[in-house]
């Protein structure tokens, strides 16, 4: 997919990468929040830290200060951890006023985002939210006290509906009311639940059901998709037990002591009916006719000694 | 700023001889190759001399064996379709892991309806286990297919033997191979060594022709049903007036690429060069496919802990294209099947990059490769959450999938 990004998250990411004077590249040493989300299995991760400048007495009024990230990800990651921290540090905000910076926000300062990395200025907002968590924990704020709705991980925790990125259900009920989301592709871009296998749209408490859930169920625009039929494994091969050791024996007692004399082996890789697909090897395996040539006399001593019906393919 | 292209896998630049054979059929020679006077049979004429230059390029078959179609794509869909609509009882298809997605979700697709898929692993070298190829293949088994070449790491898969132990196994089984990637870069001979092959789909995008012209090899005697159907052209095969400008560049353009068989390890040279010194020079980085035979134009390589999307727009920004098994180039979340079905370590999975090489790279473009992309992999490290920027290592804290390779001692 060509490149959809906006001038100005160009920009921030080419400064960023370059790590000119006033980006926020890097992590602030003995943090007072610091807030994580993401992993590299997932295929974007970021680190935030910030300081404040403590109050004397009222740790509420503590302001913050300065904002370092760290990211693992694609350029609108990138940005967007970068529009993070401009955003809090501009803003001159207490911890608790920078809890209202949305990942709408984000998107704006970076002048747009495409649908598909939406998910990105959602990874922002997580990783500050939880610093903001860090922090008060740091400095003995309770933050239902200061009226805020914070979210432990805890409370999210529970039945993991998308396998591939380990969303659970908790979290995908609480992310389609907060970010609005009203279709799969919609859950996808903002929090990547379904991005991958696709399995969990459809199946029952899958995305659907709980996007009906929040939402009422929609009119279906082209009804469910088929079910996936599940990869099938190589079958073993099955073939008759008398026949195979009956070629095994033949294979011990005559082929191989015969092939061994000359510095060569054999392996039988498997057998179907009448067909022995053995590899050849040693000494004589390099050359094409004598590759032939041990074909055929391994395939006359088992037609003679177990069976016409056989034949033997190199393998 | 100048364009270094190294993305040939993704299509090529269309040669200039390929242009200049290609501008009178859309100029003064516009007459329909089925019409009866004069001046069409002279555009029917281009056709065949399109159809017997694609014959040298593959061997020599007799060129009737082959008819054109838009592209690759729709050679897979027909070759895959049209063998299971002519043998609708039976039901088994054996393919890989790593196929590209004109066969990989075209063999889904048929699962879907109620076919047998069976798809073989790989290793960690990209190389098929031919023991598990033999234990798939089964009494109702209808095709195999399988690529010649990946379209991602260039591993080639041994065709010519896995068609031939396919037809002592039985005579019956069909054997297609996707051999789009391998076309002008390999010497493929259907009448010698590759003559256990009965279908074969190659497209001319990948060889300096136009987008949207390929053809299918089809030996004669094998059960397919057409897929595109209203009209005779084609034999009957491909219903549709002929695309004739674009057949006669697909033709110049097999010409060319036979007269260059013999430079390709010119490419490889280069390929190689490029390998070393980033080998050389930049720290937790896996090669692809290492170990296995590759294409001899293709390098895959994946940098630990950094994302491959914003590599290429870093390269890009030097004029550098090249492409990226990551999630975030592509439409889905999910990383390259191809890597996956190679278990690339999970720290590396999201970082691969694929440079691809043709005829007309130079080696003043692959010293700027050299020169420029250890930087960008540096820049992205210093600000990844796993990378140590001082010691130029991963942090003791991060993922490690063992074993990891520090490869530049």
């Amino acid at each position: 997919m060509a490149w959809e990004y906006s001038e100005k998250t160009r920009q921030i990411f080419m400064d960023a990468v370059h790590g000119k004077p006033g980006t926020h590249m890097g992590e602030i040493e003995k943090p007072d929040g610091f807030g994580e989300h993401g992993s590299i299995v997932c295929g974007d991760a970021l680190r935030f830290t910030f300081r404040v400048r403590q109050h004397a007495t009222d740790p509420l009024q503590d302001v913050i200060t300065e904002a370092r990230y760290l990211t693992f990800g694609c350029t609108s990651a990138i940005a967007a951890s970068e529009a993070l921290c401009t955003i809090i540090e501009h803003g001159q905000y207490t911890p608790i006023q920078a809890l209202k910076v949305t990942n709408q926000d984000i998107v704006r300062f970076l002048e747009g985002l495409p649908a598909q990395k939406i998910h990105c200025s959602v990874m922002g907002a997580e990783a500050l939210e939880s610093a903001v968590f860090n922090w008060a924990q740091k400095r003995g704020v309770d933050l239902a006290l200061a009226g805020v709705q914070l979210q432990t991980k805890g409370e999210d925790e529970g039945r993991i509906v998308c396998k591939c990125f380990s969303v659970t259900e908790p979290y995908i009920r609480r992310k389609i009311k907060e970010l609005n989301l009203r279709t799969i592709p919609d859950i996808t871009n903002a929090i990547k639940a379904g991005g991958a296998c696709a399995s969990c749209h459809h199946a029952p408490g899958g995305l659907q059901d709980l996007l009906d859930e929040a939402w009422g169920r929609q009119p279906a625009a082209g009804g469910p998709l088929p079910p996936v039929v599940p990869l099938t494994e190589a079958p073993a091969g099955a073939s008759s037990f008398q026949r195979f050791k009956q070629i095994e024996q033949v294979i011990a007692q005559s082929v191989r002591p015969a092939l061994q004399h000359d510095g060569g082996d054999i392996e039988v890789v498997d057998i179907k009916d009448n067909l022995v697909y053995c590899r050849l090897s040693g000494a004589c395996a390099g050359c094409m006719g004598a590759q032939a040539t041990l074909k055929m006399m391994v395939e006359r001593t088992l037609k003679e000694e177990v069976s016409e019906q056989l034949r033997v393919i190199a393998v | 700023m100048q364009t270094i292209y190294l993305d040939n896998n993704a299509t090529t630049a269309v040669a200039p001889e390929v242009t200049a054979a290609l501008a009178p059929f859309l100029a003064d020679q516009y007459f329909n190759p089925s019409s009866a006077y004069d001046q069409a049979r002279q555009v029917s004429a281009a056709l065949q001399t399109a159809r017997h230059e694609l014959a040298v390029l593959l061997g020599g078959v007799t060129p009737d064996q082959l008819t054109f179609t838009s592209g690759a794509t729709e050679s897979n869909n027909w070759a895959i379709g049209g063998v299971v609509r002519a043998q609708p009882q039976r039901r088994h298809i054996v393919t890989t892991a790593v196929e590209h997605p004109a066969v990989f979700e075209v063999c889904k697709e048929l699962a879907r309806q109620g076919c047998d898929v069976t798809f073989l692993p790989v290793d960690r070298s990209g190389q098929l286990d031919r023991d598990a190829y033999v234990r798939a293949l089964r009494p109702d088994t209808l095709l195999v297919t399988i690529m010649l070449a990946n379209n991602e790491t260039g591993v080639l898969f041994p065709v010519a033997e896995l068609a031939r132990i396919a037809h002592e196994t039985n005579p019956a089984i069909i054997f297609h191979t996707d051999a789009t990637q391998a076309i002008g870069k390999l010497p493929l001979d259907l009448t010698g060594e590759f003559e256990h092959v009965d279908l074969l789909s190659l497209s001319g995008h990948k060889i300096h022709a136009p987008k949207g012209v390929g053809a299918l090899y089809a030996k004669r005697g094998t059960p397919l049903r057409p897929l595109i159907i209203g009209g005779h052209q084609e034999n009957g095969r491909r219903a549709g007036t002929e695309n004739v400008p674009f057949i006669v560049a697909l033709g110049r353009a097999a010409r060319l690429a036979a007269d260059h068989l013999a430079g390709v390890d010119q490419i490889r040279q280069l390929r190689d060069w490029l390998e070393e010194a980033v080998v050389r020079t930049i720290p937790y980085l896996e090669v692809n496919g290492q170990g296995a035979r590759r294409l001899p134009n293709t390098l895959n390589l994946s940098c630990h802990y950094i994302e491959g999307e914003s590599i290429l727009y870093q390269l890009n920004e030097h004029g550098i294209c090249a492409s990226s098994g990551s999630a975030c180039t592509s439409g889905s979340l999910e990383p390259s099947h191809v890597l996956k079905a190679m278990h690339v370590p999970f720290t590396a999975m999201h970082g691969s990059v694929r440079f691809s090489l043709s005829r007309y790279t130079t080696a003043a473009e692959v010293d700027r490769v050299i020169e420029v992309f250890p930087e960008v992999v540096a820049s992205l490290r210093r600000i990844s959450p796993y990378w140590d920027a001082a010691r130029n290592a991963p942090r003791p804290t991060a993922p490690q999938e063992a074993p990891a390779h520090p490869t530049n001692h």
